[in-house]
């Protein structure tokens, strides 16, 4: 007994020396680089990735050498994000690592990760979502190797039993303005009963910032100013009660819903759903019988300006790192027209260049290639603040708070507070 | 003789030290720290540049709107879920003390959705719950009540948070009330019975009082797990609608790790422990001068 409770003791100290020990994830080895990702190397992105790295080890042989580690996230991100955390106080950084495009400013702001302007050397071909998304002040701090988009997803048949003909729906050349696209959820909820639309209100988190923020940019309106340090002023201007209007009139009408029943739309309860690029896998695998199409963002009647959300995982590079031409070779290895092909057609995300574009269009389905176009076209990348977490939950508070109408009556009260609440974070 | 004292306090300490070493450096050490941050603009991507700035967090966590609601709240759903819970506990423990057939299967199924990770029993009731097609308000329509937004109603939201968190948590205080209803002697019932005592007068005259040591200790750790409140709105609301069911951990948690403002967090950790602190210290006061 007493032998063992030594052996007990013995061991957990063991585990505290090791466990405090901390390994640094760069090697000495002057050209070899580390890199962290997100995902699961089960994934098919895990896996096309693994590829690209084998793919660069092979071609930089004898000069460059790279390494992949995967740290696959929990939830909405949040172990990964812990795992980088833990890594920068530590000083155990990899060269290069992922990272989402609303972290960009955080990350360039603090000094985590090193401007890549020089090393990139296909920057007139990355979408401009793509570059708008990694710039900070000026410089190119991360690249995006894919892009997200979302569509209004409808069911073509019970629009066809509607009675409304498809040949006269929007296109992304042509689409339509929000009140063309409130009659049709007029015409579709006399016809069902049922809200002609799940616009995912029920979701509290990032897709009501992701999602919602591309109606204000269409009026015109902004969250906050140019240079980042003021939402009073802006958000609770004119074109956000307008646009805040609308979400509400298509709250208060019926047309949406706050509790939308779950996959109303994949199983033909709802005939419209707002969703994104995800969904056309999920439909091709689960929902195979049912024909749907998509179409492009309403847009403001003022300005009919069609614009729409963008946004994905980048790569960055450590500002700690001593290896910069190694790191630097290997992020421009990532994001060149291949890689960016391979990981596009693996995962079934959108292409973050237009060569990629032009590489995928023939090889996906119709309605991939309407968010392909939709995005190339009018993509939008989210405020790059250093401030972005609170900026962005304020924006879905505002959207959350909307659909609550009778208790949000004035909208322009509702904007005033949230501007400040903003300001406050941006002071 | 005194030799034998230092080398028994040697041995004493060495026996302790595991569990001092582990409660040093998990709880003591981080508590420390917190407070040590809390007085400063711990900014979590830049941790070596953070800098002393006095009492700033806390005078700003005094106009924090949402911190202040998150107070409100969580107060609300102490006093509301504290006499639910303890009650139901309790009624569910004096329903199993009885010899019975089929004791067991009620003991388990109370027990369950203690087992069970709160995650899994809020995603359930979420679903429970939903106003479109949740099965508690299909029940409702068919007896005649017309569908209720239990977690989407900012009135609503936080007393199903406190139902939903009772039913999860009274199994365990009925394990604890059950352990306290036997420890009472049958001998005190008999006595009582043969002074003509009805059933009524034995549970207030005789279970009660000697329940309350049991009761004591249920209140006070029912009050702390309370406070701590964060999974269930997590889970099922996000700290919505509007607010109504943020909590101060979870507001806590949002400040620390998604906007990265760990200093302003540990002020708020600091003032909210501070305030545990007294409410516990006054429970026990008042539960201690009760006794005498």
């Amino acid at each position: 007994m007493k032998k063992f409770m030594i052996l007990i003791v013995c061991s957990f100290l063991v585990m505290i020396t090791t466990a405090c020990s901390g390994e640094k994830a760069s090697s000495d080895n002057k050209n070899e680089v580390s890199l962290w990702v997100h995902t699961s190397k089960e994934t098919a992105e895990g896996k096309a990735m693994q590829k690209i790295i084998d793919r660069f080890n092979q071609e930089y042989e004898g000069k460059y050498s790279a390494n992949i580690e995967f740290i696959p996230r929990s939830g909405s991100g949040g172990g990964y994000e812990d795992k980088i955390n833990a890594a920068l106080t530590t000083d155990t950084l990899p060269d290069v690592f992922t990272l989402d495009g609303p972290n960009t400013a955080a990350y360039a702001e603090s000094g985590m990760i090193a401007p890549i302007d020089d090393y990139i050397s296909n920057k007139d071909d990355l979408l401009p979502s793509i570059i708008q998304q990694g710039t900070y002040d000026g410089k190119l701090y991360a690249v995006g190797y894919s892009e997200s988009g979302v569509g209004v997803f409808y069911n073509k048949q019970m629009l066809k039993d509607a009675g409304i003909d498809l040949s006269t729906l929007p296109t992304v050349d042509d689409p339509w303005d929000w009140n063309q696209f409130m009659e049709l959820c007029e015409t579709l909820v006399n016809t069902y009963d049922v809200p002609a639309i799940d616009m995912g209100l029920n979701d509290k988190s990032e897709w009501l910032m992701y999602a919602f923020s591309p109606f204000l940019w269409s009026q015109g309106g902004n969250i906050v100013n140019e240079d980042g340090t003021k939402a009073t002023g802006v958000f609770n201007d004119e074109d956000s009660v307008k646009t805040m209007n609308f979400i509400q009139d298509m709250v208060e009408k019926g047309y949406t819903t706050k509790t939308p029943v779950e996959k109303a739309f994949q199983t033909g309860k709802y005939p419209m759903k707002f969703t994104g690029s995800w969904t056309i896998a999920e439909m091709e695998s689960s929902y195979p019988d049912v024909e749907y199409g998509i179409m492009p963002y309403p847009t403001s009647p003022d300005t009919n300006k069609l614009v729409s959300p963008s946004g994905s995982w980048q790569y960055a590079m450590s500002a700690t790192t001593d290896k910069k031409e190694a790191a630097g070779a290997l992020i421009d290895f990532m994001t060149s027209t291949e890689s960016l092909t391979e990981i596009t057609l693996a995962n079934s995300v959108l292409p973050a260049a237009y060569s990629v574009v032009e590489e995928v269009k023939d090889k996906v389905s119709p309605q991939m290639n309407v968010l392909i176009k939709q995005n190339t076209k009018t993509g939008h990348a989210r405020p790059v603040l250093p401030e972005y977490p609170q900026v962005s939950r304020t924006f879905q508070q505002t959207i959350s708070n909307v659909t609550y109408y009778e208790k949000n009556n004035d909208i322009q009260k509702l904007l005033d507070q949230k501007a400040a609440q903003m300001d406050k974070a941006l002071k | 003789m005194k030799n034998i004292n230092v080398r028994e306090s040697i041995a004493a300490y060495s026996f302790l030290s595991p569990a001092l070493i582990l409660l040093g450096l998990f709880l003591l050490l981080p508590v420390l720290m917190a407070i040590y941050y809390a007085f400063t603009d711990y900014y979590l991507l830049t941790p070596d540049n953070r800098q002393f700035v006095g009492l700033e967090n806390f005078i700003a966590i005094i106009k924090d709107p949402i911190f202040l609601q998150s107070l409100k709240n969580v107060a609300l759903f102490v006093v509301c879920v504290i006499p639910v819970q303890i009650g139901s506990a309790l009624g569910l423990a004096l329903l199993i003390n009885k010899q019975r057939r089929g004791n067991l299967f009620f003991k388990v199924a109370f027990f369950a959705p203690v087992v069970l990770s709160l995650v899994v029993i809020s995603v359930l009731w979420l679903y429970l719950l939903n106003p479109s097609e949740g099965l508690i308000n299909v029940i409702l329509e068919r007896v005649g009540i017309n569908p209720q937004p239990f977690l989407t109603s900012p009135d609503q939201a936080i007393y199903t948070i406190v139902f939903v968190s009772a039913w999860q948590g009274a199994g365990y205080q009925m394990l604890i009330f059950l352990a306290g209803l036997q420890n009472i002697p049958s001998s005190v019932y008999e006595a009582s019975k043969m002074d003509g005592a009805n059933k009524w007068q034995n549970f207030i005259h005789i279970t009660l009082p000697l329940l309350k040591p049991t009761s004591i200790l249920i209140m006070i750790t029912t009050l702390i797990a309370a406070f701590k409140l964060i999974i269930q709105p997590m889970v099922m609301t996000q700290g919505g609608p509007m607010n109504s069911t943020m909590t101060p951990v979870y507001y806590i948690y949002q400040t620390g790790f998604s906007d990265r403002l760990i200093g302003y967090a540990s002020a708020m950790t600091v003032v909210f422990g501070i305030l545990i602190g007294i409410v516990t210290f006054i429970q026990s006061k008042v539960s201690r001068e009760d006794d005498s």
